[in-house]
């Protein structure tokens, strides 16, 4: 009975199963975690009005609930209270206990701030300068929303006017000073400085003017106030330029609330990031990412590609070749950190240094290329990347059925008619995976890039509308690197987490969105190209 | 090399053999009948005729199965025309027994008309043919099987001479019925006899194909010697 | 038309072709050290089909692809002796292999198409030669495939893939595409070995078709195949010719012992 137990094979299929039903776990679990975490994230949770036993009032959104340790059947609640401005921490443990009374009072106001964090209140009355615009919540709330309309539009004018027009007058004095120093360098030419310094100065005083109007056009915004009474009592003057959104999530209704958590969600994707990182969008980093990715792409796809052609097709098999391959399976598996070395090493000082003595030497000693950018992070990943290409492209193109390349040949092609026609378009599907999951290894890694270019900060894109519109030697941002420096570099972690959620959320989406990609590719190749009959 | 068609090949072969010894029987008990003047002789004959005529449509059946169910080629391909070809001719030779045994019946009532001389000899002629062309079948024979051809032309002489002999008889015996009756009986006897050597020479004549792989029927004598077939390696 | 004659160590019977289109001469053929044709002489008759049987391994696939070069693929692979086509010798050194396979089309075991369309198919053969004249391809794509029994079937999907085909209207159209280019030759690699009895019998109609213009070499597996559609035959054993003669005096009277054995299935 034993024997013939084992023999049945029965614990094999118990064996394999558990092991398939614990990977699925994992997985799963993974997902899940973050699925839950990072989508709450921009729902408008309720504001709850506590009133303690101490006779104290506290007002918050609850994020946690938890046992007390030792005390099994109590339970403790943890609130965020915001108004970091007011009280220095925006969380704070309660024990259920102390609690007397609960209640949801519908006028309270949330503000989402450039700074300081959201405030939680009822808004007490609407100030511009002196003047009383409206007194208690209600009209408060009604007051406050063509003021918000016009803050935007004010906000608009100042980025215009920074981006653009102080942005283009910065751009034209940094080329004179370019052309002065090389003249200086190249031997006075005492008349074209003077030319220059004269420029200089008319530009100096364009960018006086712009500066004054984009200071007139800030006091101006600075003027509109909101007295936002707390919890507790205390009374808190709040800029209304200050106010990136303001809703009140007791008295929103489900579409409201809907309305309100794409909003967020919307600035999440397409805003730039606020309060070192933890508040805000990623839009930077997304952008970087992308970029980056697809810089790698055109990079690594075109010779990993053509460097398998040779191997495969041209390279006359022998000792040299299985030792080319050994290699290249190896560099395959080489800590990406390692990469990120030699790409500091070879791409930045060695060939980013020698471009910068040969091409800007005028910015000397200030590096243009001689210091981490998107180029060099983007070649240090292709190199990573490389060797998956090639790997996957010479399967691919073994996997063509000789009688395929037989009967190219026998109708009179040439080897290089017969890779082009025939060879190449049977591996397509094969190469299109191998290239995209490489793709999406490339798009998942961190390590190298935190030496080559990635930075915690910078608004800048690597792609913008002015001449020449790619910059390369620029840093740039970067999702995996986001979620390391927002999640354990950032002063206040725990305000931070739900970013860290959310955007690996984003990432996860990303590397899907690659993979379902690669496998709709090949399937659609494979109908075309599969065989049939037999 | 043992295999299941040589084993149905080979029984096929023993069955032909037997068939043969029958027919070589069959000759034999019909001149005997003639000779020795017995009516037993003349049934024996045509019971055993019965049994023949069975054996051939069973010999071909088997043929037939062969064939389509191995499709063979070569050697065993000329090995079953030719069983189906001799079967045929045994077929035919035993008719010519049966033929002569029912002359014998009717000489058999009547007086001789003289003493029976040639018409022995052509027997045991035929019978020799018959016999040896079987035998240059089993041993795969061709020189044998030639002599067979040669013996057919003695035989023809043979057959003329009775025909004369017996033309004479039957003029001088102008208004006498009965011998010419007679006459004429040993007239067809002859002509089996004749017929027999006929077919005896095809069976030859067919082993000479299966041996060498030419259709000698027809052609130069010199045919009978090509040996294409060559039993090198 | 033909006299026999047999060699002189009496282990090879060859039939004299009056008319060879392919003559090969003391061919020997190594793969490495390893010897794979030992002193092939065989001349294959113009406008005729002839078979190549034997045991696997025998060498007849081998002597089969180097009419048309394709050895040189095989880099080990090394000959001696001359191969002639139309009176010239295919391993001469300055001979042109791209044009050799184009005057010799190769049809393989398994059906091979390319991943395009029946009309790409057909028509690449010309393409590579440089051919684009629309009217010109129009017209060599419906004659290659008329010649090759699939035009009543293909016309109206000819740019449909041809991976849709089935097993044996693919095997059809590899012969259509071999006949697009027009060459002197066909080879044919055990064309039916991987289709079921009816394509078989289609695709030997097809050759039976094709006898009237083209010289076609066909190695199989299949005796019965070779019986039905060869006009001659050679017998190949352990890289060495054995016996090439008419293929009904191959499957009525062989002339050596071992050739009857291979052909009655007592081989071994």
């Amino acid at each position: 009975m034993n024997v013939k137990f084992w023999r049945s094979g029965d614990p094999f299929i118990w064996l394999t199963g558990s092991a398939l039903a614990f990977c699925l776990l994992m997985i799963t679990g993974l997902v899940g975690i973050i699925l839950y975490n990072g989508l709450g994230v921009f729902w408008p949770s309720s504001l709850e009005r506590i009133q303690l036993r101490t006779g104290e009032r506290v007002m918050g959104k609850t994020v946690d609930r938890q046992s007390i340790p030792d005390k099994a059947e109590l339970f403790r609640i943890q609130l965020k209270v915001g108004n970091r401005d007011a009280y220095g921490l925006d969380f704070r443990w309660l024990d259920e206990a102390d609690i007397e009374s609960r209640d949801r009072p519908g006028e309270a106001v949330v503000f989402e701030r450039l700074e300081w964090g959201d405030a939680y209140g009822v808004i007490e009355r609407i100030v511009e300068g002196d003047a009383v615009l409206a007194v208690g919540a209600e009209g408060g709330w009604e007051a406050l929303q063509p003021l918000l309309d016009e803050s935007a539009r004010r906000w608009g004018v100042i980025h215009a006017i920074e981006d653009d027009e102080m942005g283009q007058i910065n751009r034209e004095m940094e080329a004179l000073r370019r052309e002065k120093q090389m003249l200086e360098r190249a031997g006075a030419d005492s008349a074209r400085v003077a030319e220059l310094a004269a420029r200089n100065r008319g530009l100096w005083n364009q960018y006086e003017a712009v500066s004054d109007r984009l200071n007139a056009v800030r006091s101006e915004n600075e003027r509109a106030e909101v007295l936002l009474a707390l919890a507790d009592g205390q009374v808190r003057r709040i800029r209304v330029a200050d106010i990136v959104r303001a809703y009140q999530p007791n008295a929103l209704g489900m579409g409201g609330k809907l309305a309100v958590y794409l909003d967020k969600g919307w600035e999440f994707i397409a805003g730039q990031p606020r309060e070192s990182n933890t508040e805000g969008g990623i839009f930077p980093a997304l952008f970087g990412t992308v970029m980056m990715v697809m810089l790698m792409s055109l990079a690594a796809v075109p010779f990993g590609i053509l460097a398998a052609l040779y191997l495969r097709e041209y390279a006359r098999q022998g000792f040299l070749v299985r030792l080319v391959r050994i290699a290249v399976n190896n560099l395959a598996g080489v800590p990406s950190i390692v990469f990120g070395m030699f790409g500091l090493g070879f791409f930045v000082y060695g060939v980013g240094g020698s471009i910068d003595r040969l091409f800007y030497a005028e910015s000397l000693p200030t590096p243009t290329y001689g210091t981490g950018g998107i180029l060099w992070a983007s070649l240090t990943l292709a190199l990573l990347t490389v060797p998956v290409v090639i790997v996957a492209t010479e399967e691919a193109l073994a996997a063509v059925p000789r009688e395929l390349r037989e009967g190219a040949l026998g109708l009179g092609s040439t080897k290089f008619q017969m890779i082009w026609n025939v060879v190449l378009p049977s591996a397509l599907p094969g190469i299109l995976t191998g290239v995209i999951l490489a793709t999406a290894r490339g798009a998942g890694e961190v390590a190298p890039l935190m030496i080559t270019g990635v930075v915690k900060l910078a608004p800048d894109l690597p792609l913008d509308a002015y001449w020449p519109f790619f910059h390369l030697e620029r840093k740039f941002m970067h999702l995996g690197f986001h979620i390391y420096d927002v999640g354990f570099q950032s002063p206040n972690v725990e305000a931070a987490r739900p970013m860290v959620y959310t955007t690996a959320l984003l990432l996860l989406l990303i590397v899907l969105v690659l993979n379902l990609t690669a496998i709709v590719v090949r399937n659609r190749l494979r109908r075309r190209y599969a065989g049939s009959a037999f | 090399m043992d295999r299941r068609f040589d084993q149905e090949l080979d029984d096929l072969r023993q069955d032909l053999l037997k068939m043969g010894g029958a027919v070589e029987e069959s000759i034999a008990q019909a001149v005997r009948a003639l000779v020795e003047r017995d009516d037993a002789w003349v049934e024996e004959v045509i019971r055993g005729g019965k049994r023949i005529d069975d054996w051939e449509i069973k010999i071909e059946e088997v043929c037939l199965t062969l064939m389509a169910r191995h499709g063979p080629v070569a050697g065993d391909l000329r090995l079953l025309t030719t069983v189906l070809k001799i079967n045929d001719d045994l077929e035919r030779i035993n008719d010519q027994a049966v033929n002569i045994a029912q002359r014998a019946q009717v000489l058999n009532t009547m007086t001789l008309l003289k003493p029976l001389i040639d018409i022995p000899r052509m027997a045991e002629l035929a019978q020799s043919m018959v016999k040896d062309a079987l035998d240059a079948f089993v041993r795969r024979d061709v020189a044998l099987a030639k002599s067979v051809g040669r013996r057919d032309e003695q035989l023809d002489q043979l057959r003329d001479q009775i025909f004369r002999e017996l033309l004479t008889y039957m003029h001088g015996a102008m208004g006498r019925p009965d011998t010419i009756d007679r006459a004429i009986y040993l007239i067809l006897v002859a002509r089996h006899l004749e017929r027999v050597g006929d077919n005896a020479s095809n069976i030859a004549e067919n082993v000479a194909y299966l041996v060498n792989g030419r259709i000698v029927r027809h052609q130069k004598a010199h045919w009978w010697e090509d040996r294409p077939i060559s039993d090198s390696i | 038309m033909i006299e026999e004659n047999q060699s002189m160590d009496g282990a090879t019977v060859a039939a004299e072709v009056v008319n060879p289109i392919v003559e090969v001469e003391n061919l020997n053929l190594f793969y490495g050290q390893a010897q794979a044709l030992y002193d092939i002489n065989l001349s294959i008759p113009e406008c005729e089909v002839t078979a190549f049987i034997g045991p696997s391994g025998c060498g007849k696939s081998t002597l089969l692809r180097s009419f048309n070069r394709l050895n040189d693929l095989v880099e080990s692979a090394r000959i001696n002796g001359h191969v002639r086509i139309g009176g010239e010798d295919i391993y001469a050194a300055d001979f042109d292999v791209i044009d050799l396979r184009r005057r010799v089309g190769m049809v393989f075991q398994k059906s091979n198409p390319f991943p395009k369309s029946i009309y790409e198919n057909v028509a690449y053969g010309l393409r590579i030669a440089g051919e684009n004249g629309k009217a010109v391809l129009d017209e060599a794509v419906e004659k290659s495939l008329r010649a090759a029994a699939l035009w009543e079937e293909a016309k109206d999907r000819l740019k449909d893939n041809a991976l849709g085909l089935s097993g044996g209207q693919q095997q059809r159209l590899c012969i259509a595409r071999t006949l697009a280019v027009e060459p002197d030759v066909v080879l044919m690699d055990e064309p039916c070995s991987a289709l079921d009895p009816i394509a078989t019998v289609r695709i030997e109609e097809t050759i039976s078709e094709l006898r009237k213009d083209y010289t076609i070499v066909i190695v199989t597996h299949n005796l019965q195949q070779a019986a039905r559609i060869s006009d001659y035959t050679a017998f190949f054993y352990l890289g060495r010719l054995v016996e090439f003669n008419q293929t009904q005096q191959m499957f009525t009277t062989p002339r050596l012992k071992q050739t009857e054995d291979y052909v009655t299935g007592r081989f071994g």
